[in-house]
């Protein structure tokens, strides 16, 4: 502050001698003397009150006055911090704001603030400064990263969006933020073109390459303390109960060195049901409580770190977890090596956060399949009738069936075929092409490279009434069918024409196979069979024809009304907050989860280009001009000032003729 | 009940006060203003009011004639009408009026409440000096002696009723000499000391006037002076006020006090002013009243009035009590 705003500042100070006029005038009562004091009495001041409660009004009047004539006097210099960017030539700049809307941003300051608010009204700055002719659209960085608002030069419509912008649970995902930012405005006619950052940069992935835009953007980091502090923090990452007992995984940033309590807390209760102690470093507490407890419960972390909004999370029924059932005849199957079946091997080395659930035979009844997200059938040897009942309705309510046909599907006795799981004949014949075409097999991605080296001692092959209908995913070397998918109500099935068994192929042994299970498991949590997600991630009802839901948070009693989105002909719904998600999917209720992406819990900041913290790009202060404002207040004042003045000699006025009739 | 430390600490304050700041309503600074000086004025006053012959209300033996009355049981038969007893058959007594020099008695209040000026021209004891310097003047113009008791002030005496023109210049020397001080609020016995010379040496037929406020008098003072009312001696008495103390003109709530006694009200005159005149007026009836039941009466007086018509009323007053 230089010295002549301080000087004109010091003006204000005389506000005090109105005040310190009121007070004397106020001591000094009126003394008057008269011998005949004696022959009066003591009345109250009515009077004396009323002028004083005037006095007041007049007073406060004046000093304002006074203020406002010193900031006035101090207008010229006074800076107000107000984000603002610099224009090259005072050209329209086409700016995508790139607002993170994570998780991490709901940590607090030293002020209170999160850093999303403190990002949000940032972005305002900026859309209030910005001038006709500028164009604005804002991605938001929380997972999936998304387009919030598409470029406009409408600016009242950029404020507004900003204005509704809120913060989720979602974790972080710049690279593809940026990346929206940047495709965004290589399509703007402006030449400044600007990619701003309004991100504390935690997302996770510290080791990546610096965040960037192509250089013909500039990528803008305005506020450069809302970078991420590594600050001690601790999640619930997963909160789950089987039968009698609650297991909770806790993750924390490398700071976080302090023992924590986790407690269990019955839905709508208060009282904690257990608690335990968690040690530094350890990373999941185990509670024993009643198998017939029948209360939906919560997990809380106690204790306040840098982000309270983590420390919560709901306990998952074991019920409601992924899981994915497999039927492998593990003598038919078996390694030299020993061990499971192939397939159970591999998807337990996938670590694809789903449970495997070995299984002996197909279950016959349907309420046995529903906790599975997936069944796999490892060339079963026909499907009883009860089976292909089960597995069918299943599967028309949304499960995913992946069956390896081979020698024993062949040969399945009388009466237990596929039915309209596999329809037709399906057989088993020896010798075939070697490979498959890997143009022809994108499902399995890179892997598919090393299918042309397929050697299989024979294939199956299935009637044309299978083919109908269904996709074809990967094709052998002489164009029959390697791999289909065949949709079913809400669900569908997958057919390998070839076992899972290394007798007949080495399929198990290669990449392809890995890709297989990988791809066939998120299509189970795709298809919104996974029950309990990351927040960011979607419930998808395939197939639903109306789902309708609320999603209930942790320790809120009112729930918030969800709206479903239909993504090509699927409805998906965006768990963007940690809670429970309670819909009705075609009359039946259904609950879900969401918890906190343990990615969300690391707050190391991702590096930047050094070239976003340019101060030619703009800054957080600015001159402001308020001095018009200032006039027509101390304008509103005088005015004011008038009327308490006029008030007031009318009243004494009509006193003066009350006393003197 | 207003504590004795508390009346002095008032008094100090109004002290303090009164030297701190010029006041028109300056208590302790009398101002004689219109009404100096005192001998030429009271000159000019007396000459100006009707200097008539007194005459002598002691019936009895003398050399005129005075009338008839009743005979009562008592009476001297040496003046029983014999020609009126034989004409009419009935007891009747011949009256005579005998030509005596009455002595007046001036007793001015210079109490410090009396030093109290308001808007008046002079403060109130100047105007009650002239007042009475003049009314002496008259007297002594007639033959009468004149005597002077001074109640309060600095340097006050008394003196003893005398006549010539040497008692005026000593009376209205005495009157000039004096400033207003002292709070007889509680002095009763210097009432009765101050009053003791009229009593001892006032002759039968003497007139003895109060120049007063009749405010923040010691209690008794009414009785104490109506005491004097005897042995056919007449009390009258002259209320001095000055304007504002008449009709409390102040419009704003304030702190009042008084100059004896250390009296502080804190009131709305607005709001009291009605109060405050009754209680005036019951202070003057109480007085008048009293005066009038002992053959004699109450003069009120504002220091802005005519003092020419102040003691034309009194002799007037005077004149009326003994016919």
């Amino acid at each position: 502050m230089s010295f002549l705003t301080s000087l004109a500042l010091l003006v204000g100070l005389l506000a005090a001698a109105p005040l310190a006029a009121h007070l004397l005038r106020r001591r000094r009562a009126d003394v008057i003397t008269l011998p005949t004091a004696s022959l009066l009495v003591k009345t109250p001041p009515t009077v004396r009150r009323r002028s004083a409660l005037e006095d007041r009004a007049l007073l406060a009047v004046r000093v304002l006055s006074i203020l406002l004539l010193a900031l006035l006097g101090a207008t010229p210099f006074v800076s107000c911090s107000h984000l603002a960017l610099a224009r090259k030539d005072g050209a329209s700049v086409a700016m995508v704001l790139v607002v993170d809307d994570s998780m991490s941003m709901r940590a607090r300051g030293a002020d209170g603030k999160t850093r999303f608010d403190r990002a949000k009204s940032a972005a305002l700055d900026l859309a209030r400064a910005a001038e006709p002719g500028d164009s604005f659209a804002i991605v938001l960085a929380g997972s999936p990263a998304r387009i919030a608002l598409a470029p406009t030069t409408d600016l009242k419509a950029a404020e507004s969006a900003i204005v509704a912008l809120v913060a989720s649970d979602r974790s972080t995902d710049l690279d593809a933020a940026l990346s929206l930012a940047s495709d965004l405005l290589s399509d703007a006619r402006q030449i400044d073109k600007r990619a701003v950052l309004l991100s504390d940069l935690a997302d996770a992935n510290v080791a990546g390459p610096v965040l960037d835009v192509p250089e013909s953007i500039s990528l803008w980091y305005p506020i450069a303390d809302l970078e991420s502090k590594l600050v001690p923090n601790c999640g619930i990452i997963a909160a789950n109960r089987l039968a009698d007992r609650v297991t909770v995984g806790v993750a924390c940033s490398q700071e976080a060195t302090a023992a924590r309590q986790v407690r269990l807390i019955a839905v709508g209760k208060t009282e904690p049901i257990a608690t335990a102690e968690l040690l530094p470093g350890a990373t999941s507490v185990t509670f024993d409580v009643a198998s017939d407890l029948e209360s939906e419960l919560d997990a809380f972390l106690e204790g306040g770190d840098a982000i309270a909004e983590d420390d919560a999370a709901p306990v998952v029924p074991a019920a409601s977890g992924m899981a994915i059932g497999v039927v492998s005849d593990a003598a038919a199957t078996r390694v030299q090596t020993g061990g499971r079946p192939p397939v159970e091997q591999a998807l337990t080395a996938l670590e694809l956060g789903s449970t495997v659930r070995s299984l002996t035979s197909a279950p016959e009844h349907e309420a046995d399949l529903t906790p599975l997200a997936g069944l796999i059938l490892d060339d079963p040897p026909g499907l009883t009738p009860e089976e292909r009942g089960a597995i069918k309705k299943w599967v028309e309510r949304g499960g995913l069936l992946l069956i390896g046909l081979g020698p024993r599907a062949s040969t399945a006795p009388l009466g237990a075929g596929f039915g309209d799981l596999v329809p037709g004949v399906v057989r088993f014949t020896s010798g075939g092409p070697k490979g498959a075409k890997p143009q022809a097999c994108a499902f399995f991605g890179e892997s598919a490279e090393a299918l042309t080296e397929l050697a299989p001692r024979g294939r199956t092959s299935l009637e044309p009434d299978a083919l109908e209908g269904a996709e074809t995913l990967c094709l052998f070397s002489d164009d029959r069918p390697f791999l289909i998918k065949r949709p079913m109500g809400r669900g569908a099935v997958f057919v390998s024409l070839l076992p899972f068994d290394l007798e007949t192929s080495d399929l198990p042994l290669r990449p392809a196979f890995l890709a297989l299970l990988d791809r066939f498991v998120e299509a189970a949590r795709g298809k919104g069979s996974s029950r309990d997600v990351s927040a960011g991630q979607a419930f998808a009802f395939p197939g639903a024809p109306e789902v309708a839901g609320d999603l209930m948070t942790i320790g809120s009693k009112d729930p918030i009304r969800l709206l479903p989105n239909k993504v090509a002909g699927s409805v998906r719904v965006d768990a963007a907050r940690i809670g429970r998600y309670r819909f009705v999917i075609a009359g039946e209720p259904d609950v879900r989860f969401a918890h906190v992406a343990e990615s969300e819990l690391n707050l190391s900041p991702r590096l930047l280009a050094p070239r976003s913290k340019d101060a030619s790009l703009g800054g957080e202060a600015r001159k402001l001009d308020i001095s018009a404002h200032l006039a027509l207040a101390l304008l509103g004042l005088l005015v004011i000032e008038l009327a308490v003045r006029a008030l007031s000699a009318g009243r004494a006025a009509s006193e003066k003729t009350a006393a003197s009739v | 009940m207003v504590s004795s430390v508390a009346k002095k600490r008032a008094c100090y304050k109004a002290n303090v006060a009164a030297k701190k700041r010029p006041d028109p309503f300056s208590p302790y600074l009398s101002d004689w203003g219109v009404f100096a000086p005192l001998r030429l004025r009271a000159q000019t006053i007396a000459e100006g009011v009707y200097a008539g012959m007194h005459r002598s209300v002691r019936k009895g033996a003398g050399v005129e004639f005075g009338g008839q009355r009743p005979y009562v049981s008592g009476d001297d038969l040496r003046f029983v009408d014999k020609r009126s007893l034989l004409r009419h058959g009935r007891l009747m007594i011949r009256e005579f009026e005998t030509e005596t020099d009455r002595a007046l008695w001036l007793v001015v209040d210079a109490t410090a409440s009396m030093a109290f000026k308001g808007s008046g021209p002079g403060s109130k004891y100047p105007f009650a000096a002239l007042c009475a310097a003049a009314l002496g003047r008259v007297a002594l113009a007639s033959g009468d002696p004149v005597g002077l008791v001074v109640l309060g002030g600095d340097g006050a005496r008394a003196l003893p009723a005398a006549s010539g023109r040497e008692a005026f210049e000593r009376m209205v020397w005495t009157l000039s000499a004096i400033d207003p001080s002292g709070d007889w609020t509680a002095r009763q016995s210097d009432i009765g000391d101050s009053l003791a010379p009229i009593h001892a040496r006032a002759r039968r037929g003497s007139t003895i006037v109060l120049f007063s406020d009749l405010i923040d008098l010691p209690e008794g003072t009414r009785s104490q002076f109506g005491a004097l009312a005897t042995r056919g001696r007449r009390t009258f008495a002259v209320q001095v006020l000055s304007p504002e103390e008449i009709t409390l003109p102040f419009e704003h709530h304030a702190r009042f006090q008084s100059l004896e006694g250390g009296v502080v009200v804190d009131a709305d005159p607005s709001a009291a002013r009605a109060h405050y005149q009754s209680r005036l007026a019951a202070l003057r009836e109480e007085w008048s009243s009293d005066l009038i039941g002992r053959g004699g009466a109450l003069v009120t007086a504002s220091t802005s009035n005519d003092p020419v018509k102040i003691v034309r009323a009194l002799l007037l007053g005077i004149g009326g009590a003994r016919a």
